[in-house]
């Protein structure tokens, strides 16, 4: 491949993409770089504008404004080039449900021109036993784990996986991780999309953190979360809430002890505390004093969700 | 071009693994093909008109007008100018035209008093009738000989004494069944080609099939072509199977080149099939392509010369009529494998069905989306 880039630039350059439908502003001017051989993860609730970003930078889709450079090669003018270098797994990905996993694999093969062997792809996403099955009857995972396969036909440098682990069970979810950490060892550029905060940080080098189609924060997970002020958090529900107003509520807890932010979502009462001994003991005395009955009271180290939370206001995945 | 043959693999591996659809595709026009080429072929509920021409005017032609009109079947009205009824028939007004010439009843007092007709075996009313309407003729003829036999026995010896002498147009002896086929394969090409492409296109359009292909080198071109290959390849084997079936079990004639109806059978595919292509891009959904498919086949079932022959349309119909493909697809099938009519003939059918063909693919590859 006559790249256009050297090693240690970026591989794939976005640059203020805008993508419209009608009123709606699904992208709206999202700007990263993703550097070669890491995991760059697409982190964000559902309709964040992830599968969108993702398929403006497939040039599965014109944007409105605003470019996508993948390898050098622009996504608009130079689409051929960039088809060559990429892999895709999308979302929902279906596939000919009658036809056999070899077969499927043979066909997208011949639309390359150097495909890799079909056999040892196979073999690579565990899927050997299941090559003269039809797609009809495999189960989520091993439909995922064949959508990739299908994505690493051609060799490529870069690897788009657009949720490639939602809906399946946590066995099969330990199964795509590895396999997604073992590409990484191979050199490939991986752009991962999830809404599982803890997938991000068990598989990202980096996390962009989307919201309503704008990035609003990109870095390591350790650094995301060393970015919240607080490092501990305090969750509880109450019994009997109509008692107060809410925004009171919370005011009055925001005056306990060491406590940073009281935020709450769904009856989730949640403190952010640096000093998680002061502000729980003087939680409880608080809560004497006022007569609440508390429960599911849990404390926890704060997480990407916790970032997410403090960043939007809002929950990566409303319960 | 390996993609190309991949494509076309898969395509055809899809069809014959879903053997439901494969059942049924070919189910139905089986089904057809025995419900009306044997009920119809009895003669239930259809209307026939024929004019009677009395050459004779004696007592005995009188006595066979008057069992003529007792049954209940073909109408008769008593005319006078054979030139007039002839172009009544021509034009389809009438489907028969009953002629009884002179000596008629000179032959019938020969038979009542000598029991016999001297050098001949039978006395004979000519039956003139419109081949190429066939639905109605088999009907009618039927009846008709029915009623002159009746009449025939009557007379001495229950000898066939007076016999129909029928003239067609066309010197082939066609039964309903020879119409229908033709009819059942064009109906076939028409369905599967445009109610299968469009569902089938929108439906993997909707589930990301398509997209997922267009993030790999594959053209469009490469995708439609492959497509249409497929389908060829599907459609030939079923129009043939049809044909097949009608020949072995109903006597069905291909009377014409069968090179010439498999070029016929190609054309509308292709046809079809592209305007099959139209309505899935004009489709939004796949639960909206079936009604938009069925809004455009569905008329053209009835109103195509599948089942009723184009004549019997009202004149107000007839521009539409002559206009849309399937009139010239079951036409020109129907005139290659009863009439055995070649290029020469069928050229005006080739080239409507061609202009279709031309003009609905254009608009398919313009109106052509991956999502």
């Amino acid at each position: 491949m006559n790249d256009k880039i050297n090693e240690g630039t970026p591989i794939i350059q976005v640059d203020g993409l805008i993508k419209r439908y009608g009123d709606f502003t699904a992208v709206n001017g999202i700007q990263f770089e993703v550097r070669q051989g890491e995991v760059f993860g697409l982190l964000g609730p559902n309709g964040a504008g992830k599968t969108t970003t993702m398929e403006l930078i497939e040039g599965l889709r014109k944007p409105d404004g605003g470019t996508a450079k993948v390898a050098g090669f622009d996504t608009q003018t130079e689409l051929a080039q960039v088809k060559q270098i990429i892999g895709v797994q999308l979302q929902s990905t279906s596939l000919f449900e009658l036809l056999k996993v070899r077969e499927i694999m043979t066909m997208y093969a011949s639309f390359y021109n150097n495909p890799l062997s079909v056999t040892d792809l196979l073999e690579d996403m565990i899927l050997t036993d299941k090559a003269d099955s039809r797609v009809k009857g495999l189960s989520g995972g091993q439909k995922q784990r064949l959508a990739i396969a299908l994505a690493l036909l051609n060799d490529p440098k870069v690897v788009f996986l657009d949720e490639p682990t939602t809906g399946l069970d946590p066995q099969a979810r330990r199964t795509l991780w590895d396999i997604i950490l073992r590409l990484k060892q191979q050199g490939k550029t991986i752009v991962l999309s999830t809404h599982y905060m803890d997938e991000a940080h068990a598989l990202c080098d980096r996390i962009c953190l989307i919201d309503q189609g704008k990035v609003i924060a990109l870095d390591t997970p350790e650094n995301l979360v060393r970015s919240l002020q607080s490092e501990s958090a305090i969750e509880f529900r109450l019994q009997g809430t109509e008692v107060f107003t809410e925004q009171g509520f919370l005011q009055e807890l925001q005056q306990l002890n060491d406590v940073k932010q009281a935020d709450s979502r769904q009856e989730v009462y949640i403190l952010y505390t640096d000093h998680l001994q002061s502000t729980l003991l003087d939680f409880v005395r608080f809560t004497e004093e006022k007569k609440l009955l508390f429960s599911d009271l849990q404390t926890r180290s704060a997480t990407l969700e916790d970032v997410f939370l403090q960043m939007t206001g809002r929950r990566l995945r409303e319960k | 071009m390996s993609g190309y043959f991949q494509l076309v693999l898969a395509q055809l591996r899809i069809f014959f693994r879903n053997r439901s659809v494969i059942f049924f595709t070919l189910l139905f026009p089986v089904v057809l093909m025995i419900a009306l080429g044997s009920f119809l072929g009895n003669g239930g509920g259809v209307s026939l008109s024929a004019t009677l021409i009395d050459q004779d005017q004696t007592p005995a032609s009188r006595d066979l007008i008057g069992s003529l009109e007792k049954q209940q079947v073909v109408s008769f009205s008593v005319g006078t100018d054979e030139t007039k009824a002839m172009d009544d028939l021509k034009q389809g007004d009438v489907q028969f035209v009953v002629v009884i010439p002179v000596g008629y009843g000179k032959d019938i007092t020969e038979i009542e008093q000598t029991g016999s007709l001297s050098g001949r075996n039978s006395t004979q009313v000519q039956v003139f009738y419109d081949e190429t309407n066939l639905t109605a003729t088999q009907i009618g003829l039927s009846v008709l000989n029915q009623t002159v036999d009746q009449v025939s026995k009557g007379l001495t010896h229950y000898n066939q004494w007076v016999t129909i002498q029928e003239r067609g147009i066309q010197a082939v002896n066609l039964k309903y069944i020879d119409f229908l086929v033709p009819g059942i394969v064009a109906m076939m090409i028409m369905s599967n080609n445009l109610n299968g492409v469009a569902a089938q296109i929108a439906a993997w359009r909707e589930r990301g099939i398509l997209r997922r292909m267009q993030s790999t080198p594959l053209r469009a071109s490469t995708f439609i072509a492959a497509q249409i290959t497929a389908r060829l390849i599907l459609n030939g084997f079923q129009a043939m199977i049809v044909i097949l079936i009608g020949s072995l079990f109903f006597g069905t004639q291909v009377n014409g080149s069968w090179f010439l109806l498999v070029c016929f059978v190609i054309l509308g595919t292709l046809t079809f099939m592209s305007i099959g292509f139209i309505i899935a891009a004009l489709a939004k959904t796949p639960e909206s392509a079936s009604p938009i498919a069925g809004f455009i086949s569905f008329p053209m079932l009835f109103l195509g010369g599948i089942f009723f022959p184009i004549k019997n349309m009202p004149d107000w119909l007839q521009p539409v009529v002559q206009l849309i493909p399937i009139t010239h697809l079951s036409t020109a099938l129907r005139e290659v494998m009863n009439i055995g009519a070649d290029l020469s003939v069928l050229w005006p059918e080739a080239l409507l069905l061609g202009g279709w063909m031309v003009v609905a693919f254009a608009a398919a590859s313009y109106s052509f989306k991956w999502e």
